[in-house]
């Protein structure tokens, strides 16, 4: 037995390190190997499951089970290292509690929205789905039918669901939840430069000689860029790190100038930058001639709030003009700015004059290189695109921008947030590569991709994530599927909103999910769903670089993919029940057909037969469907993109590579994009071509300081921030089922300044209420934890499915990316 | 606070280390770099592409010998990478027979 | 040592569990309308008191890795254990200098490999900050259980289902 054990694990070694360098396992390795059929381990690469710096792994699974995964080493994004939740990705498809049947809220043998979860049938759960959403459909129109998908659903789920809302059913009102995440960086790019996602790369970060952080918790959030940040923050000593928070966290153990802001003032901070780079005397005049105009931005937008909301009744531009905007001269804008002195800045932020002044220098001193990173900081803040706007202005004033170590970068904090809801467009108002609903020539554009009759998409935007909750309490959402999301527990202001929205007994909530999450028990119908390597996919991460996997492991019996759901359900719709006859009468082709017909068992999603998937490959999608279906959706999607700007690789490249960053022109990846010579579209003789506004130029905007929708006051008196922690991802939903990152951190506490404990009378440990004026949640004081906020500021991450916090936060947004606001609310703590 | 818990154990432990590596060579030193990989004790040589890539096992009994053989390596001025992949040891005293 | 016979009866135990095909499928736990797991069955609106916090578990025994490239969990409290930019706390007992007097395990060779995999002869910095990949394991039972199988345990279950054919 031990001589076997020695044969075993030198096979694996040998094995891995074959893989490794690229080369079929030697046969005296092989000899040892197929000797026992113990020893079969099979390894196969795939992206992690979890955040959006995408690293690489390598999947062994031995007997149908993951048996262990490790860094991908030919991975250029981690080189083999990951953080601690990838390394126990293994254990995340493990849970006992995976769900294997659809559950149905059932009284007496009938559906009843007040019964117990009763399970059923596929078949049963299809046929209350097809009724309800008829129902729907017939009694009040597509606007009442709705879907809430996901940055973590695969390219081709995203793709499918896009053209099952606005093709088949012929709705808008398909969102992601990276509308929370994302939103408000997609509304900056859109503004600056016309066309989304960062114009550099990961490889930035080794040329470059400064990297700010705003507002970004790096070490936690992104721990292997973190890695690559550190390992050139530590090798080259003329390096410097700059961060700013509203609390001080695990980031700061690398600053060399670490400040703290109060929440907000990030605004005039950006503003006050621009306005030393100009006193100073070193715009880059030449770039800023050749590659930029200046507009003024409107102002006074409110704060996405309910239209009868007072802060919605005082705002003069919260309507259709909140994005506005005038040209103006380079004159205008350094007048605007220069009221944002070092002084005003410093007094309004608390951050030390010196500690700015050498902040800006990073940004004004032409020798040296930086990058800007953030996230959620900018982006969940009820003027994030104004942030995310005003970070490009002081990349563009210097011209430090598309060239390598000079990178605005904007992270993602999804796995696919990039690769499937922007690139795929599973937005409100969007449709793949940057088209938009409202724009005629887009839909049209779409209809001829998807050989449909002009008109069949519909013009007016749907209804975003918050948009969505509001409108289910209202009752004019009725039918509605969540996909891949866990948002009763990740939406703001659960119990004014989004749980009665959920049990309003007007609507049908369906939920996808692995697991029974709180979403799940906030539903009526619970669809059991296959994770991660159970299906063959594609995600795209923060450097545009687009990744795929194959199948590996069989789903749990009676788990079904997000993909298999969307397409096996459109099979119960002919096109007479869903579109008006005088759309019909545009294509009679489609006379008698189902949407599964129509959308995806075509001559275009149906062209890869399955013949090209080999023998020995696990992919369940494919052979009950009877054509490679991810195939077939991934090359209709990418034709929206190649040429535009968006180009794709052919698909199977994908599955060879470890990930390309798009654009992908005659199989080639763009590094730098907007650059001549780096980008293929940038034009010859420009030097930079911002080619996603007509003139290539990209806009310097100038915006101001406006404060946050809720401050603390006399009664409460406290900052809310809430964000994540290193060892969970999300809601929890994976990682809090596996053991050694539960133990890790099981609980959400309360992060608090011990003076501030003190103050109340509480010590660490003690029970405690965070209340505000939506809501309250109870949790245990932490005074000595890795998160050190200030007095007057509180953080709890919101992992936890047993201490929601978001029954406390407040869904204000940005009004122009529609993004929640998860950083700023006003509570107070008392004792219990 | 490292506490000696080998004191407690009733004997050292018996292990079984192995670790593969894929090495770079320079194709012009690629003889002289797997010579000096079979010189080391408990090396194994399991591919060898034209290129100069070379698929290795060391198999050691403890971790200190496996670090020591790959000090002795790396100095090779004919290897231009060496980078392990995959290191396992078993505890071979508990195991049952 | 006694906690290696416990864990190890604990493991016969739990293999012998999924062997007879004791897996759920669907988890019944109090009423079937509150099926969140992770809540305790708590109803979305409610809450449950929250537990205390628990304690770190400070016994330095260290924990069986599930697969060979696992890192190891720290089976010891790391309060105040900085590591910044000009200390690092970790490496004053487990770097390969410092190992013989300390007794804590040696970080692996790993550790010394940059990123294009050549070797230094400090820990390289993109291993820096070691809590990216080795945290401590609190005292609090899971609330959901978890059914990875790890290979040899799978081998073993193989073996002996070929040794009673």
């Amino acid at each position: 037995m031990t001589i076997n054990r020695r044969e075993f694990i030198k096979a694996n070694a040998i094995a891995a390190a074959a893989v490794v360098a690229g080369i079929s396992v030697p046969a005296s390795a092989s000899n040892l190997i197929t000797s026992s059929e113990l020893t079969k381990l099979k390894w196969d690469k795939a992206p992690c499951r979890f955040c959006g710096t995408g690293c690489g792994v390598n999947v062994g699974v031995m007997d149908g089970k993951i048996v262990a995964t490790h860094g991908d080493i030919k991975s250029p994004v981690n080189k083999g290292l990951n953080c601690v939740k990838g390394y126990f990705l293994s254990k995340i498809l493990y849970g006992k509690d995976r769900l294997t049947t659809p559950l149905l809220r059932m009284t007496n043998g009938e559906y009843n929205k007040n019964g117990d979860f009763t399970p059923v049938s596929w078949e049963k759960a299809f046929d209350v789905m097809e009724e309800k959403a008829k129902t729907t459909l017939k009694e009040k129109g597509p606007t009442a039918v709705g879907m809430f998908g996901s940055g973590q659903w695969t390219v081709q789920e995203g793709y499918a669901a896009v053209k099952l809302m606005k093709a088949g059913f012929r709705t808008n009102n398909i969102d992601p939840n990276a509308r929370h995440c994302m939103a408000s960086a997609v509304g900056g790019f859109m503004r600056t430069f016309g066309i989304d996602e960062p114009m550099g790369c990961y490889d930035d970060i080794e040329a470059t000689d400064a990297m700010v952080l705003w507002g970004s918790n790096m070490a936690e959030m992104h721990p292997i860029l973190w890695t690559r940040v550190t390992d050139r923050r530590l090798s080259a000593p003329h390096v410097k790190v700059a961060l700013l928070s509203t609390f001080e966290h695990r980031s700061f153990d690398l600053a060399d100038n670490g400040m703290i802001f109060t929440p907000q003032t990030d605004l005039a901070i950006l503003n006050f930058i621009a306005h030393y780079i100009i006193s100073t005397g070193r715009v880059n005049q030449d770039f800023v001639k050749k590659h930029t105009n200046f507009r003024l931005g409107e102002t006074d937008i409110g704060y996405g709030l309910r239209p009868e909301h007072p802060l919605e009744q005082k705002a003069k531009n919260n309507g259709k003009t909140a994005g506005g905007s005038v040209p103006i001269k380079f004159e205008e804008y350094a007048k605007f700015v220069s009221t944002y002195t070092v002084e005003y800045a410093s007094k309004l932020s608390g951050v030390p004059e010196s500690n700015l002044i050498a902040l800006a220098e990073l940004y004004a001193d032409p020798k040296t290189k930086v990058i800007s990173f953030w996230t959620m900081g900018f982006n969940q803040h009820t003027r994030g695109v104004w942030a995310n706007n005003l970070v490009y202005n002081i990349h563009l004033l210097t011209g430090k921008i598309s060239t390598p170590g000079n990178s605005p970068f904007s992270l993602t904090g999804q796995p696919s947030a990039c690769g499937t809801a922007r690139e795929v467009g599973t937005f409100s108002h969007r449709l793949p590569a940057d088209l938009v609903v409202a724009n005629p020539k887009h839909r049209a554009i779409a209809e001829k991709i998807w050989q449909l009759p002009e008109g069949t998409v519909p013009s007016e935007r749907g209804y975003h994530a918050v948009e969505q909750n509001r409108k289910l309490k209202d009752g004019e959402l009725n039918f509605y599927w969540v996909q891949c999301n866990n948002n009763m527990q990740a939406a703001a202001n659960t119990m004014e909103e989004a749980l009665p929205g959920y049990r309003n007994p007007n609507n049908f909530i369906v939920v996808s999910d692995p697991y029974p999450t709180v979403t799940a028990q906030a539903a009526d119908l619970i669809l059991p769903t296959a994770m991660w390597v159970e299906k063959e996919g594609v995600y795209g991460n923060a450097e545009r670089r687009t990744q795929a996997w194959h199948q590996m492991v069989e789903a749990p019996k009676g788990a079904k993919s997000d993909l298999w759901q969307l397409v096996e359900f459109s099979k119960r719709f002919k096109v007479e029940e869903v579109w008006p006859e005088e759309l019909i009468a545009k294509q009679a082709s489609v006379r008698g057909k189902s949407l599964f017909e129509i959308l995806y068992k075509n001559d275009s999603v149906g062209k890869f037969s399955l013949d090209e998937v080999s023998d020995d490959q696990l992919n369940d999608e494919a052979r009950e469907f009877g054509f490679y279906i991810q195939k077939g959706l991934f090359e209709e999607y990418a034709a929206f993109g190649r040429g535009h700007g968006h180009d794709l690789a052919p698909y199977d490249m994908y599955h060879e590579e470890r990930g390309l960053r798009w654009p992908v022109v005659n199989g080639k990846e763009t590094l730098w994009r907007y650059k001549e010579g780096s980008d293929p579209y940038a034009k010859k003789g420009s030097g930079w071509d911002f080619y996603g506004k007509p003139d290539g130029r990209a806009v310097i905007f100038a915006l101001p300081y406006e404060p946050a929708a809720e401050e603390p006051d006399e009664e409460y008196d406290l900052w809310l921030s809430t964000g994540r922690v290193l060892e969970h991802w999300h809601s929890g939903s994976m990682t809090q089922r596996v053991p050694e990152l539960y133990k890790a951190m099981p609980d959400a506490l309360v992060y608090m300044h011990p003076d501030d404990a003190k103050a109340r009378n509480m010590r660490r440990g003690d029970l405690v209420k965070l209340i505000s004026r939506r809501g309250e949640v109870q949790t245990r004081v932490e005074t000595r934890g890795r998160n050190k906020p200030p007095v007057g500021l509180v953080f709890m991450p919101w992992f936890d499915a047993s201490r929601l916090v978001n029954k406390v936060t407040f869904d204000a947004t940005d009004p122009l990316s529609k993004q929640t606001d998860y950083k700023k609310c006003a509570i107070k703590i008392v004792k219990v | 606070m490292p506490s000696n818990t080998v004191a407690q154990v009733v004997k050292k432990p018996k292990e079984y280390h192995v670790a593969s590596f894929v090495a770079q060579a320079i194709t012009s030193q690629l003889s002289d770099v797997e010579q000096a990989i079979t010189a080391s004790k408990g090396s194994e040589i399991h591919a060898v592409t034209p290129e100069g890539k070379i698929v290795f096992t060391l198999e050691a009994s403890t971790q200190q010998a496996i670090g020591k053989l790959i000090d002795k390596l790396k100095y090779h001025t004919g290897m231009l990478s060496l980078a392990p992949v995959y290191h396992q040891y078993l505890n071979e005293n508990n195991e049952d027979n | 040592m006694r906690s290696v016979i416990v864990r190890k009866a604990i493991k016969l135990v739990s293999s012998a569990l999924i062997m007879s095909g004791i897996l759920f499928s669907y988890v019944a736990t109090g009423t079937e309308k509150e099926v969140a797991t992770l809540r305790d069955t708590t109803k979305i609106a409610e809450q449950k008191e929250p537990n205390i916090i628990p304690k770190v578990i400070n016994k330095d025994i260290r924990q069986g890795r599930n697969y060979p490239m696992q890192p190891p969990v720290i089976p010891h409290t790391i309060r105040s254990y900085e590591v910044n930019q000009y200390n690092n706390k970790c490496m004053s007992c487990h770097s390969r200098q410092l190992t013989e007097e300390s007794q804590a395990p040696m970080v692996s060779v790993t550790h010394y490999m940059n990123r294009d995999g050549n070797f230094l002869a400090e820990i390289s910095p993109r291993r820096y900050f070691c809590n990216q990949c080795h945290v401590p394991q609190l005292d609090a039972k899971p609330l959901v259980g978890n059914t990875f199988i790890d290979m040899h345990s799978l081998m073993k279950q193989k073996t002996s289902q070929d040794n009673q054919e």
